[in-house]
């Protein structure tokens, strides 16, 4: 059962530069995209890695003419290991969706971060 | 069973058998210009390896030009109850190693016209390949193009030698002309001199035996290649045939792609698949000559491994010294019928569905 845990103030997490909080042993990455704030798991679903040490970064797609774009710039996380990609927002491998990085909601209230884990 | 042999070579004494073929500057420079060898050599820059015996069985010995098929009827495609031979030619993919890319073009073209006209009509079991000569691929795209609708034509053909791995931008004229005419793409080992990238990675092996135990690196690089430049993606339908560069690295290799494309899938983001995947889905090994471990079940697992009883396509290299005979063909005996002949006629749409063959 999820309980709700204040873990830090919003102003404290920039885009960018995840913080990394303990839950009840549990380490947690928070990360914030734009206006919006989230937790993910501390653990890599490949290899057991600290993910959320990893860079918090963008990635790439491609044009018409084979060009190659940078794009979804801070919605990605880079495994501090072997470097797969992972959605912070939902926590899905860019390679393979059945592959998920584990994520908690986040609620914001008076400025004042909860992760519900 | 129905059987299709992917890889037997339609052999010449001599090359001249093109001159009727060729014309103006390309017909005088084929009759007065240096080549490799004496008169009725092929011109080509040759590798830097000589295989001591020779490249024929020794119990091949034609005399006349005719002596080629008859005796390739009388030795192989008869006995072994050969229902489709896929012709491969023999020299002509080495036009692949001339600076030259017109003269190159010209002689493949020669060869093209020659097969349709001398080899075709001989045999209704017969299919040809295309062979072009891919240092430029707008010159190749249009020789495709040219002949490519003709109904006896199985493949487009290249050597395994080339001047850049073929997932190169530079090659993808050659594949959307393939696509147009609805043609896989096939290499075969050869082409290992002149022009083209030396075959091993370091720099030349010594000997004849040490290097062509290891010549498939360059098919290695041409797999990462063509799934990694998104070939499949753009054109997914197209079939890439890998002959005679043998199977048993082919999972390995696959593992390490998937393994590294997880990490590093921004390098490459027209891919929409694992490396893996687009090999099932698009690319097939011909199996001679088949790695031969003294314990069977080694080399089984590791076909399993490529899903090979439906990416292998059974060839013979008839008449090569490395043969690989019907008879003794070493794999898992469920999966002969579609190793020897079903996994083809998905691949080469051309060749006539078994019944219709038989009942001819």
């Amino acid at each position: 059962m999820a309980e709700k845990t204040l873990v830090c103030r919003a102003d404290e997490i920039a885009a960018g530069a995840p913080r990394i909080v303990k839950i009840r042993g549990l380490a947690v990455g928070l990360f914030r995209i734009g206006n919006s704030i989230h937790a993910m798991l501390n653990v890599c679903p490949h290899r057991g890695a600290p993910l959320c040490e990893g860079p918090q970064c963008g990635t790439t797609t491609f044009d018409d003419a084979g060009g190659i774009i940078h794009h979804r710039d801070n919605e990605i996380v880079r495994c501090a290991w072997h470097g797969w990609e992972f959605d912070i927002a939902t926590g899905k491998s860019l390679v393979d969706p059945k592959v998920s990085a584990r994520v908690f909601p986040v609620t914001v209230d008076s400025g004042n971060v909860y992760v519900h884990a | 069973m129905f059987i299709v042999d992917c890889d037997c070579h339609n052999y010449w004494l001599s090359a001249k058998v093109l001159e009727p073929y060729l014309s103006g500057v390309w017909k005088d420079m084929f009759i007065h210009g240096e080549r490799t060898g004496p008169e009725g050599a092929f011109p080509h820059g040759h590798r830097p390896w000589f295989h001591p015996h020779g490249f024929s069985r020794k119990d091949v010995r034609p005399v006349s030009e005719d002596d080629n098929y008859t005796i390739m009827k009388e030795k192989h495609l008869d006995p072994n109850k050969i229902d489709v031979a896929i012709l491969t030619g023999d020299e002509p993919m080495e036009a692949s190693t001339l600076a030259n890319p017109h003269y190159a073009n010209a002689l493949v073209s020669a060869y093209n016209d020659y097969q349709i006209d001398y080899w075709l009509p001989k045999d209704s079991r017969f299919m040809g390949s295309l062979v072009i000569a891919p240092q430029d691929p707008n010159l190749a795209a249009k020789e495709i193009r040219r002949l490519g609708h003709h109904p006896r034509m199985a493949q487009i053909l290249a050597s395994q030698g080339s001047q850049r791995p073929y997932g190169d931008p530079f090659y993808h004229p050659i594949y959307e002309a393939c696509a147009e005419v609805g043609l896989p793409f096939a290499i075969h080992l050869g082409g290992h001199g002149g022009l083209n990238w030396n075959a091993i990675a370091p720099a030349p092996t010594t000997f004849f035996w040490e290097t062509h135990a290891i010549l498939h690196m360059a098919a290695m690089s041409h797999v990462a290649s063509m799934i990694a430049h998104g070939v499949f993606e753009k054109w997914p339908n197209l079939f890439f045939v890998v002959i005679e560069c043998g199977v048993a690295w082919v999972p390995s290799v696959l593992w390490r792609l998937d393994q590294d494309y997880k990490a590093l899938r921004k390098e490459t983001p027209w891919l929409k698949m694992l490396p893996s995947e687009y090999f099932r889905r698009n690319i097939r090994f011909s199996t001679q000559p088949l790695e031969r471990p003294d314990n069977l079940q080694h080399l089984w697992s590791i076909l399993e491994a490529m899903d090979g009883e439906n990416t292998l396509l059974f060839a013979s290299d008839y008449p090569h010294w490395d043969y690989d005979d019907l008879k003794s063909l070493h794999l898992p005996p469920d999966w002969k019928p579609k190793i020897l002949g079903q996994n083809a006629l998905e691949v080469y749409k051309r060749i006539p569905a078994p019944a219709k063959t038989r009942a001819a």
